[in-house]
């Protein structure tokens, strides 16, 4: 057993896991699919909430349809969610612009009622349908296989015929809409003032939206649809800077979660729908930490870069002034301020001298920069900020490490000709 | 309402380079027209009775404080917000008739610059905005793009995340996204907000050039320094239209005096009153 879990393919862990395990996988990785690619929209709209009051809202609509005769999984039973949905949309807008409550008030108003209208309808109804209230929460994926359909000469799962039917619909007209969507997702008044329909985009966008998550519902019940709506969304936006990128790894995210997610499970003998949807926040913590702008490791990377440079510069800059003294230059006095002389002997900045170190011409010129980057700001803030002398020097310290040629040109002609710092230090000339 | 709303397209001080205009020809409609239009959100009006003929082609501020009601002047007309009274035409005609030949320049903060589009998906909105449902971008759609981000001088960046653009980069995104709707008549608000002085110049040569080619632009702007010498015509609006007509001869002392300092407490209240549906004390 652990050498297949070890060193398998995927290819023959899924025929090891057999055909059961290998429907219930592939229904969860198409209902994921469905609800990262709405989501996606979902998300950079904002409207993340709104995904949850869907998801819960869409119970009462599965409740009558499979009180009107149909199956949990059926498509007459996706019609009957998709109503109900809307109708949580449509009562939100009320709520918010009839009856003044706040948007967010409105949403969470409108789907705990229609949840809650769902969840009496199940248990009043009782006996006569066979939907069972710990579904309807935590889904029934290890369930999916037994309920099967004939397709074409094919027996599968009903609830994958279902889920592949709402992944042509929904893909399609996502690709169909693809740049309305954008534009009223980006910029929903300019898009209306362009004659973009976007009432109708919207309407689209949440029947699509209701879709998913009742493709989802029995997946992965009610609560953990919405991290399949919003997690790989939220993990994709942190990674990739369009909108169609973010939507392909979204899909390529989700999928990962729920097949990895599902395999865990069944390895650890635990909730399918809870370990992929730990799975999928696995995933987001993953991204925030190497989200290439954002992320924790790049800006963690980019200061503790920041912090060295300021470190180098500084000890370029005390040997300049060192020299300007007469002086050697000063010995490090720390650890990391010996390893940046190292570092700055490397680069062929300072050299080995008698008694120490001294600079390399091309050291001279650098430092000779930061020090007139360093007393011009001096020089600067002395003439148009009421600062006593002995306040110029921290301020200067900091930004000696970020002027460059241009701006310092434009401070030097602000100062004028022949200008001392505050110190009356000379300033040194630009020499590049 | 004020005699001074109508623009006055033969008056003495009027700059030489608007088209030498005839008065009104009969049978040719003004290019854009307010008629008494008033707007409410809710039920607290903001706006009240603008009344306001716009007949040639040229460079027309709208200026006012903040809250004054200029953003809402422009969605208003746009139908962006439904209008409590009142009507506007564009040479004649309603918004639903022209509503393609009209560009807009929404606010710049009215949007997250955040969002995962770069320059060139933004521009593309607007060349696409005239294809109907199902339709894709073109060829002839990327080159027109292509083409407006030349002209407002972001061909380099046109890979670039929104984001990861100056103020005055991402006006210029917005531009060049109005000018990809090759429209005949811009709506732009505060087309200037957070941009600094060089490309403020820059954005005034595009928009001067747009005049020069025949069109209307009508741009919200709050800085009467360069509001005297950027634009032909301006209308002053404070809640109600306070002044209208050549730059000159608006932009007086009396009028700004009028506008900014001397906000006509009535309306406030007036505006209170009627939010609450009761009367004023
Ligand atoms: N969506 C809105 N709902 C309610 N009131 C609004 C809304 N937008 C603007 N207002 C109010 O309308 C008035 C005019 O706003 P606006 O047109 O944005 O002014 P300006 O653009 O001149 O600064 C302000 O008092 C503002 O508070
Ligand atoms: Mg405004």
């Amino acid at each position: 057993m652990m050498a297949t879990w070890v060193s398998a393919t995927p290819w023959e862990w899924l025929a090891a896991i057999g055909p059961m395990h290998g429907w219930a996988v592939a229904t969860a990785a198409v209902v994921s699919a469905c609800c990262a690619m709405v989501g996606t929209v979902l998300v950079v709209r904002r409207l993340s909430l709104l995904g949850d009051a869907i998801s819960h809202a869409v119970l009462p609509g599965i409740v009558v349809a499979v009180l009107l005769g149909g199956r949990p999984g059926d498509l007459g039973v996706l019609v009957g969610a998709t109503a109900a949905a809307l109708l949580t949309v449509a009562l939100t807008e009320f709520f918010h612009k009839q009856a003044g409550l706040p948007e967010d008030a409105g949403v969470g108003v409108a789907f705990t009622t229609l949840f809650a209208l769902g969840v009496l309808l199940v248990t009043v109804s009782g006996s006569r349908i066979d939907l069972d209230p710990g579904c309807i929460l935590y889904g029934i994926l290890e369930l999916v296989p037994f309920d099967t359909v004939e397709v074409a000469g094919w027996e599968m799962p009903r609830a994958f015929v279902s889920a592949v039917v709402v992944f042509l619909v929904v893909g399609s007209g996502l690709w169909l809409t693809w740049r309305w969507q954008v534009f009223t997702a980006f910029d929903t008044e300019a898009a209306r003032a362009a004659g973009v329909p976007t009432v109708a985009v919207t309407v689209g966008l949440l029947a699509g939206v209701s879709l998913a998550t009742v493709a989802g519902f029995e997946a992965v019940g009610a609560i953990l649809v919405v991290a399949m709506l919003v997690v790989p969304a939220a993990a994709a936006e942190l990674l990739v800077k369009r909108l169609h990128h973010c939507l392909l790894l979204a899909v390529g995210l989700a999928v990962m979660g729920a097949a990895a997610g599902y395999l865990l499970a069944w390895k650890l003998n635990t909730s399918a729908a809870g370990m992929m949807a730990v799975v999928l926040g696995g995933e987001y913590l993953l991204a925030v930490l190497v989200a290439p702008q954002q992320g924790v490791l790049a800006r963690g990377m980019s200061s503790v870069l920041y912090a060295w440079r300021v470190q180098c510069e500084d000890r370029l800059a005390a040997a300049w002034r060192a020299e300007e003294a007469g002086q050697s230059a000063p010995l490090p006095a720390s650890l990391v301020a010996a390893a940046a002389w190292w570092w700055l002997r490397v680069q062929g900045r300072v050299e080995p001298a008698q008694s120490g170190a001294r600079l390399t011409s091309q050291g001279r010129r650098d430092a000779e920069l930061i020090v007139r980057s360093h007393r011009l700001w001096e020089a600067w803030l002395g003439r148009h900020a009421e600062l006593p002398v002995d306040h110029l020097h921290p301020p200067a310290e900091w930004i000696e490490h970020h002027l460059g040629t241009r701006l310092r040109q434009r401070i030097e002609a602000d100062l004028g000709r022949d200008v001392r710092d505050p110190h009356g230090s000379t300033i040194p000339p630009e020499r590049g | 309402m004020n005699k001074q709303a109508e623009s006055q397209p033969g008056h003495p001080q009027q700059p030489t380079h608007l088209p030498a205009t005839s008065p009104l020809q009969a049978g040719q409609p003004p290019l854009l027209e307010w008629h008494d239009v008033t707007v409410a959100y809710g039920r607290r009006p903001v706006l009240w009775h603008i009344d306001l003929t716009i007949t040639t082609p040229c460079l027309y501020g709208i200026i006012g404080p903040n809250g004054a009601g200029k953003s809402t002047l422009l969605k208003a007309t746009l139908g962006l917000v439904p209008t409590a009274g009142g009507r506007v035409q564009f040479w004649g005609q309603p918004l639903a008739a022209v509503r393609p030949r009209l560009g807009y320049v929404p606010q710049r903060e009215t949007v997250d610059w955040d969002f995962p589009v770069n320059v060139m998906d933004v521009v593309l909105m607007g060349a696409t905005s005239r294809l109907g449902w199902f339709r894709r971008a073109g060829r002839r759609e990327r080159e027109l793009a292509r083409a407006c981000l030349d002209r407002v001088g972001l061909a380099d960046l046109a890979g670039r995340q929104i984001g990861r653009l100056s103020g005055g980069q991402q006006q210029r995104v917005f531009l060049a996204r109005a000018l990809a709707r090759e429209a005949d008549i811009y709506l732009l608000d505060e087309p200037m907000a957070g941009v600094d002085a060089s490309s403020q110049e820059e954005i005034f040569a595009i928009l001067a050039g747009l005049r020069d080619a025949g069109k209307l632009v009508v741009a919200v702007h709050h800085d009467l320094r360069t509001a005297a010498r950027w634009f032909d015509a301006v209308a002053l609006i404070d809640m109600r239209l306070v002044a209208a007509g050549p730059t000159a001869t608006v932009l007086t002392s009396s009028n700004l005096q009028q506008t900014y300092a001397g906000r006509l407490g009535i309306l406030d209240e007036l505006s209170d009153a009627v939010a609450r549906g009761d009367r004023t004390s």
